[in-house]
């Protein structure tokens, strides 16, 4: 949250590119905590960053959806009865997991820049932006989780 | 009882995500000047449509009416046309009050505090935000916001809105507002107690606002009284409009707003 607010907010790469890094929060968050605990999590990161960068509740509501449809996403990258746990790291085929990062770090920037232009006439301007944001947002994350899980292990 | 229980505890993953999408909903419509605007225009568009429907079976059955009230209109129209080609006052080719667009009343309210009326016409038909609104028999509002088809104007009953007004007879300046109770009264304030008020006194638009030129009707003076703290008359206008049953009204067109704001400016 603090590298969100301090670092990535202010990135502003081409004036078009933030990544959104606190989703970390939410694709790490392990299965087998309490589901009810993810959206109020999502929320109060959400007002977070809402608050630092004045986008007035857009963050908010793009956290609150995706932790609300996470279970629905892993179920569909994971299958229903694979063993979850800490499947976002490992124990799962490489395809499943940058399936469950991308279309999580997708539906997130789609529901914000949605938000943010908030009209028809903008819709080539959010494709843009929400594939643009969602690659580097894809590529920070992966970096990080791939060091900090080598670095473990 | 149990049941509503267990339902609650069953779906409460999609009660709290419900709750606190409205919440962030909320916020953002509150905050964001945007979003505000747009859902406000989407909300015209939905509000305009629907009462469309209503109206369009309401005036079926009330063209008789409609008809009395057009002979009515015409007649006033045909006089002041006269008497001022009697009195040379204007060339024929101008129009009293210069307007472009008419429109048909879709939705009235008068029983709140704030009253808004809507509109059939909207951006598509040239109409813009800040533009006065008359009838044949008096001002109707100010337009505050536009969607394609249908517009939306703060009735001169609403509470937060103030006309420029003067007494005809001596041209005295006033600041006329509702004061929530009648429909079809106003109060005239700021008229200090040098001035001579009879009953019966006809009160026009000042022309000292953007929005209406000097001289459109608006009601007379039905009742007054003193304030002796202020020096100044409390003065209620019985208006001309009969605010429940509004039909045509016309748009006005802007006043050389932008000329006079860059007079104002520098």
């Amino acid at each position: 949250m603090i590298l969100q607010i301090f670092i990535f907010n202010n990135m502003n790469l081409f004036e078009i590119i933030n990544p959104s890094f606190y989703l970390l929060i939410f694709i790490l968050y392990r299965t087998t905590f309490n589901k009810t605990s993810l959206i109020l999590l999502g929320f109060l990161a959400g007002i977070i960053i809402d608050l630092t960068s004045q986008s007035y509740g857009c963050h908010t509501i793009a956290a609150i959806t995706v932790c609300y449809m996470r279970g629905l996403i892993e179920n569909y990258c994971f299958g229903v009865k694979a063993n979850l746990g800490k499947a976002m790291l490992s124990g799962v085929p490489l395809f499943n997991r940058i399936t469950f990062f991308l279309i999580i770090i997708l539906l997130h920037q789609l529901i914000y820049y949605s938000l943010i232009f908030f009209s028809f006439n903008f819709i080539d301007t959010i494709i843009l932006y929400t594939l643009l944001n969602s690659i580097i947002t894809f590529i920070v994350i992966w970096t990080i989780t791939k060091i900090f899980y080598d670095i473990k292990r | 009882m149990q049941s509503i229980i267990n339902s609650i505890i069953k779906y409460r993953n999609l009660i709290i995500y419900l709750l606190l999408l409205f919440f962030s909903f909320n916020n953002l419509y509150n905050k964001s000047g945007l979003h505000f605007s747009k859902i406000e225009t989407i909300s015209i568009s939905i509000a305009g449509f629907s009462a469309n429907i209503i109206d369009d079976f309401k005036s079926y059955f009330d063209l008789i009416n409609e008809n009395e009230l057009l002979k009515k209109e015409n007649l006033i129209l045909k006089k002041n046309e006269l008497e001022n080609y009697r009195n040379n006052t204007i060339p024929k080719s101008e129009s009293l009050f210069p307007y472009t667009i008419s429109a048909n009343v879709v939705r009235n309210t008068t029983n709140k505090n704030r009253n808004f009326i809507l509109i059939d016409k909207g951006s598509n038909d040239g109409v813009s935000i800040d533009r006065g609104v008359i009838n044949s028999l008096g001002i109707i509002g100010i337009i505050n916001n536009v969607s394609n088809d249908y517009s939306s104007i703060i009735s001169i009953l609403n509470s937060d809105l103030k006309i420029n007004a003067i007494i005809e007879r001596s041209s005295t300046i006033g600041s006329l507002y509702w004061d929530g109770y009648s429909p079809k009264k106003m109060i005239l304030s700021d008229i200090p107690y040098s001035n001579q008020i009879k009953i019966g006194d006809t009160i026009v638009t000042g022309g000292m606002s953007f929005y209406f030129p000097k001289g459109i009707p608006i009601g007379s003076i039905s009742n007054y009284k003193t304030n002796i703290t202020e020096g100044y008359f409390e003065i209620e206008v019985s208006l001309f409009n009969d605010f429940s049953s509004l039909n045509n009204v016309y748009i006005l067109d802007k006043l050389d707003n932008e000329q006079i704001n860059k007079l104002i400016s520098n």
